[in-house]
């Protein structure tokens, strides 16, 4: 360390600032909708606000939170990312468990099924025809059960059955545990890390979807979050309607920009404590089995 | 267990065939129905419903009754007007998105090694990985504010008097857009990889180095860069295989009447044409069109990812 060079020095600065940069360039368009939402109209309405609020107002905030339509939609996207969740952790470590045993007959034939589904992605439109005959269209399910089981979340825990040491298995067979029981209370206790990291990334796909609910819910009183804000943002008519009262102190713009920074909320309070879960998921995804 | 297996094996006759299988582990059938029964409906089904392409398809009549038709829905697909369009847009966006989105995290990646305090580099992680973990249609509305007429970018260049551009609404700034909203949402999450594969290098070679002298770029250009090329061409190659997914969720909250003509791609158009205006059958053969090629290229690079790695591949 002693020996660095003035070279050494400069190129350290120039990353550094670089990086910083970078950091700047992603959080700017997050602080800017932020600013927005707390700022008065007059102040939007003059191109006033960057990335502090001017004229500081709770009033665009009020105008959406007052709305019930809002409170349902958040409604939704949270049951059915709860539902979903634990359905998923459920069905794929359900499957993945006898499929990381060679005893298991259909283990290399299931292999081959899940392995298909990764490389041949059926088309749209019979995809869409199929989930439609099962009941799927305009029903809460439909943003549920297309994302409980993923090949790739399915084989990454499969991987870390496999891993699992064999000898704890097996004592617990001698005492007695069929593998129902081996699966809920030795192998899955032992696996929380892993659970909680394929939750999670199951939890961020049901959130932020927005493909499934498109296709198939018409029911406007079923809209989950991100239909909400597609629906504000893009037909904007109605917040239009809103904000063009004379007497209120908000724009279409404020508006929008807290229908956003509704949305983003809650990943946003739990993503800093569980980085660290997502940057392991990451990594787990680059082992396999 | 497999001593056992064996004991048990000798006092009876050794058990063979899927039935015995079955009757000696049904509870991992039983475990592994549900999984299965999901992947037959939610997956086989709809690759066997594949069929209508070649069917002229009514609702009314079902895929049992349906006309056969052969390949009139695919001779009629490749003198689609659209049909030229959409294929080239997909293929220039998936060519530009590996193009100029591939180097961005492995790049990033290195400069974050050389952050020398750990808390910075911590921080500039955090800010980065964040556009990530929000929704398509999250991004999208952000874009469209900053590119707004009173939005930062046009602010911006007012500043330098220049006139607002309206980059939203014109077809040739499309696949701009998308490629540098692919690496504003994806670049930063894209270095874990990276970063997991620089924290494998042995330290002894960064000391050495520095005894011999070298300078903290040579490390980087001769040390850390070599050390992490196998897991980047990995990733290549694997990206390479699935350069057509281009995502429906993605482009289509960008996509506006106006920039069909350079963002139409093959998932928003059998969404537009397929699903709202009920053309089954046409836009199923179009769908078939792209599995198939998205098939081939996805075995065929995954082969190859596996021939420069031993663990490359995806299975």
């Amino acid at each position: 360390m002693n020996k660095r060079t003035a070279g050494d020095r400069v190129f350290g600065v120039i990353v550094t600032l670089i990086l910083i940069l970078c950091a700047v360039i992603a959080l700017v368009p997050l602080i800017s909708v932020l600013a927005l939402s707390f700022s008065s109209k007059v102040a939007v309405n003059t191109n006033a606000v960057t990335l502090w609020p001017v004229g500081f107002t709770f009033d665009s905030w009020a105008a959406i939170t007052g709305r019930p339509d809002m409170w349902r939609a958040t409604l939704v996207t949270v049951i059915t990312t709860l539902v979903g969740t634990t359905l998923a952790l459920a069905i794929t470590s359900l499957l993945a468990y006898p499929l990381s045993k060679k005893e298991f007959g259909l283990q290399k034939m299931i292999m081959v099924m899940v392995v298909i589904t990764m490389i041949f992605k059926a088309p749209t439109v019979p995809y869409f025809l199929t989930l439609r005959s099962i009941g799927l269209y305009n029903s809460v399910w439909a943003m549920v059960l297309p994302h409980i089981l993923t090949a790739y979340n399915m084989i990454v825990m499969r991987t870390f059955f496999l891993s699992f040491p064999r000898e704890v298995e097996e004592s617990a067979t001698i005492d007695g545990c069929g593998p129902f029981r081996t699966l809920l209370q030795i192998v899955l206790p032992s696996s929380k890390a892993v659970i909680a990291v394929i939750g999670l990334f199951y939890a961020v796909t049901i959130w932020n979807q927005y493909q499934h609910p498109l296709y198939f819910i018409q029911d406007t009183s079923l809209y989950p979050l991100q239909m909400k804000v597609r629906q504000f943002v893009n037909e904007s008519s109605e917040l239009q309607t809103i904000a063009a009262k004379k007497a209120v102190n908000y724009t279409e713009r404020s508006l929008k920009a807290v229908v956003v920074v509704f949305a983003i909320l809650p990943i946003m309070m739990v993503y800093p404590k569980l980085q660290k879960y997502f940057e392991k998921g990451a990594m787990l995804g680059s082992v396999k089995g | 267990m497999e001593k056992a297996a064996g004991r048990q094996g000798s006092v009876r006759k050794q058990s063979t065939g899927l039935g015995a299988n079955f009757r000696k582990y049904w509870p991992y059938y039983l475990m592994a129905f549900p999984g299965v029964v999901y992947l037959i409906i939610f997956k086989f089904v709809p690759m066997l419903g594949c069929v209508i392409a070649f069917q002229d398809y009514q609702v009314y009549k079902g895929i049992f009754h349906s006309d056969w038709v052969g390949m009139k829905n695919f001779a009629n697909m490749f003198a689609y007007s659209d049909f030229s369009r959409i294929l080239t847009n997909t293929l220039m966006m998936g060519a530009l998105r590996i193009l100029f989105c591939f180097p961005v995290p492995v790049i990033l990646a290195l400069m974050m090694n050389e952050l020398g305090s750990a808390k910075l580099k911590k921080t500039i992680q955090t800010a980065v990985y964040i556009p990530y973990f929000l929704s398509w249609i999250i991004v999208s509305e952000l874009i469209f504010d900053f590119l707004g007429v009173s939005g930062l970018f046009n602010r911006g260049r007012a500043l330098f008097g220049m006139r607002p551009l309206l980059v939203m609404q014109q077809s040739r700034y499309f696949r701009t857009v998308y490629v540098l909203s692919t690496i504003w949402k994806e670049a930063g999450w894209g270095t874990v990889v990276y970063m997991a594969a620089i924290a494998g290098i042995d330290q002894s070679l960064y000391e050495a180095a520095s005894i011999d002298g070298a300078t903290r770029l040579q490390k980087m250009r001769f040390i850390t860069f070599p050390l992490i090329l196998p897991t980047a061409l990995t990733l290549l190659l694997l990206q390479i295989g699935s350069f057509m997914e281009l995502g429906f969720e993605h482009v289509y909250s960008l996509l506006t009447p106006m920039t069909y003509s350079t963002g139409d791609i093959f998932d928003t158009y059998v969404y537009r044409v397929g699903i709202l205006q009920a053309q089954y059958s046409i836009t199923t053969a179009v769908g078939l069109f792209q599995s198939v090629i998205g098939l081939v290229m996805v075995v065929f690079f995954n082969q190859l990812s596996k021939k420069v790695s031993e663990d490359g591949g995806l299975w």
